[in-house]
């Protein structure tokens, strides 16, 4: 394991030029739209020039690209990165929205592993049968459906016409531990609100879930029947080893692709979802970013990209550290 | 060798594989005995159905192969026949391993690349109840790897297969194999994918543990070297059926069937200096589209208008020598 400690610092190190180097290119392409933000923020036409000066002093938009650049992630890792636009600081902003986020990201993941990966694998120990067709052919259509024409089907039949979800407000329990609400709610024993979390949730999360569930059915099919069709399984029949046996080490060798994904799917949807959080008008990380677009917070926008660029790195780590304890051929 | 005490049985076996291009048939209807402490070989060049037939014998044939017609009788104990084709899954699995162990071609693919190699012995002896948790089955793959002459073999056993050399995996496999000390150990081509400097050293420690384990080894290969050195009893596999069967004596100093001389002839001499090696011409015919008659006729040299056309006999020329050509039928010789 020292491979691995080696390998962890390494990784750390190059953590940081990434996130620079994704937050830069976000603030450049926010930068160089032809408007003048101090303007924007300060109320558009009727401005009054003197706070225009004061804006353009606090956020040093006289100054270079980099050295704007600068001020910024100083500020915003020091905490002191206040939106012009909203008044409020971003990082509590963001924090602010990300119980929703994450609600709707473990709810999401939690459908697609529970679904798409037995799934995966009763197509392959189904192979070429009408069960392995069918599987295949729900994650074509899964995969090539647009969400934002499925979630209002699915609005229609479940909220319309059966009144099995809520549209509307966000439920959260009397007291908060750890900020999730539905993990406050178990742990505080309050399953009415569980029951109206879940309520709330469960359409978003299937929404969100579903193209991947397709693909993860389909990467577990192929990479399960790779494993399979490996040397080693006939000689593990050979000794005599029961399907329990046979199963496990096929299943550990499947797994190296199937992780993969699943990290960066779950990065995914930590990342915010903004189609679906704008359907189900869901407050999530994923509409924050939409409206600071629209309001020309390019400054609370950054802080989402600097938050979500944080979370996939993360993930992408723990993807590895993952590898490397599946596959011990895999040392960095 | 021991005396006519037979340890398998297999009479009239047809292995067929059906693919979507046609019915391959693979085995097509062989017999032979082998007995119990022999080395037996089974010869013949890559595509004949030495393997399948190998793979039948414990009925790990892999899908689309099926055992269409014969038997197969397994002595593990003298005078206590099982038909291992009438078994079910259940009473295969403690067959398989326990009884009839194997050795394949390929060491790096036969082994898990994610688990130790110890693991995967221990696993197999745990699961065939020679010892009663993993740390004895751990134990017992040091004492099991240090008999196959690994060397470190305390530390080999924490060793993944990327970590070992082929020679060293194929040792590994071995150990495994013998791991549950099995009545009969199948062996399939067990050097073909090692460097020659290793074969030799695997093939010693294979023959060294048959004699001292009292173990019946059936080889199969398709170098005559091997066959010479290893074996008791030869037989010549050719497209999916036995062209003849005879101690290796024999077959070295009097081959009938003119494929068993071909194929001898293209073993080099290392006593004679020759300008080119003999090959025979053409190959092993597709085994979708079957010549009629004699499946060797295209490219024998001796091919009778009848080799063409009927299906040769099988013609005993000793009690313990048998060849299936046309040029011996009618007593002729032997």
């Amino acid at each position: 394991m020292a491979d691995l400690k080696k390998f962890l610092v390494r990784r750390l190190i190059t953590f940081i030029p990434t996130l620079i180097g994704a937050t830069f290119l976000v603030f450049l392409v926010a930068v160089v739209v032809p408007a003048d933000p101090a303007r924007l923020w300060a109320g558009g036409e009727k401005a009054d020039p003197r706070v225009v000066e004061l804006l353009r002093k606090e956020y040093h938009l006289d100054e270079p690209i980099w050295v704007q650049y600068y001020y910024f992630m100083v500020n915003l890792i020091t905490n002191r990165m206040v939106s012009p636009v909203t008044h409020e600081n971003v990082w509590s902003t963001i924090l602010e929205r990300l119980p929703v986020t994450l609600q709707l990201a473990l709810f999401s993941f939690t459908l697609v592993v529970a679904v798409g990966v037995p799934l995966g694998i009763i197509a392959a120990l189904k192979r070429d049968t009408i069960v392995d067709y069918l599987i295949r052919a729900f994650a074509a259509i899964g995969m090539s459906m647009p969400i934002f024409w499925f979630a209002y089907i699915l609005i229609f039949v479940f909220y319309t016409n059966l009144g099995w979800t809520t549209l509307a407000g966000n439920p959260t329990p009397a007291k908060t531990i750890t900020g999730l609400p539905i993990l406050d709610a178990i742990l505080l024993g309050d399953w009415r609100t569980v029951c109206q979390i879940v309520e709330r949730f469960w359409l978003p999360s299937l929404v969100l879930a579903w193209p991947s569930i397709g693909f993860v059915a389909r990467l577990v099919r192929n990479s399960f029947l790779d494993a399979m069709s490996a040397d080693f399984v006939e000689y593990i029949i050979a000794r005599g080893l029961p399907k329990t046996t046979l199963y496990k080490h096929v299943l550990r060798n499947a797994l190296v692709p199937v992780v993969t994904v699943l990290g960066l799917i779950f990065g995914g949807l930590l990342a915010g979802a903004p189609i679906t959080e704008t359907i189900f008008a869901l407050p999530g990380i994923g509409m924050l970013m939409i409206q600071s677009i629209q309001n020309y917070d390019y400054l609370t926008l950054i802080g989402g990209v600097f938050f979500i660029g944080l979370i996939y790195l993360t993930i992408n780590l723990v993807v590895d550290i993952l590898y490397a304890i599946i596959d011990p051929r895999i040392r960095y | 060798m021991t005396g006519r005490d037979p340890i398998i049985v297999v009479r009239d076996l047809h292995v067929y594989f059906y693919t979507h291009a046609g019915i391959v048939r693979a085995v097509d209807g062989i017999s032979f005995t082998v007995y119990r402490g022999e080395t037996f070989c089974l010869v013949g060049e890559t595509g004949c159905g030495k393997s399948v037939t190998a793979k039948a014998l414990a009925r790990i044939v892999p899908p689309p192969g099926k055992i269409v017609k014969g038997e197969i009788i397994f002595y593990p104990e003298p005078g206590k026949p099982i038909d291992v084709t009438k078994l079910g899954e259940k009473e295969l699995e403690r067959i398989r391993g326990r009884l009839i162990a194997y050795v394949f071609q390929d060491p790096s693919a036969a082994l898990d690349p994610l688990y130790t190699v110890g693991y995967q012995l221990a696993e197999t002896v745990k699961h065939h109840g020679i010892v009663k948790s993993f740390k004895e089955g751990f134990q017992l793959a040091a004492k099991l790897f240090r008999k196959v002459l690994m060397p470190d073999a305390d530390e080999r056993v924490k060793a993944y297969p990327h970590e070992l050399s082929g020679g060293m995996k194929q040792r590994s496999v071995i150990a495994i194999s013998l791991s549950t000390e099995p009545k009969l150990l199948i062996a399939d081509e067990p050097t073909t994918a090692l460097d020659v400097t290793v074969q030799a050293q695997v093939m010693d420690v294979l023959k060294r543990l048959k004699e001292e384990k009292n173990l019946t080894l059936i080889l199969i290969t398709h170098n005559m070297g091997l066959v010479a050195e290893m074996c008791d009893r030869v037989a010549v596999m050719y497209a999916g059926k036995i062209v003849e069967e005879a101690p290796v004596d024999e077959l070295f100093k009097q081959p009938l069937h003119p494929y068993t001389k071909m194929l001898l002839q293209a073993v080099p001499d290392p006593s004679r200096r020759v300008e080119r090696l003999e090959s025979i011409p053409g190959s092993v015919p597709n085994p979708l589209n079957l010549p009629p008659g004699c499946r060797f006729h295209p490219r024998c040299p001796h091919a009778l208008k009848r080799c063409r056309e009927e299906e040769p006999p099988e013609v005993y020329v000793s009690p313990s020598h048998r060849v299936v050509c046309w040029l011996y039928a009618g007593g002729r010789r032997g």
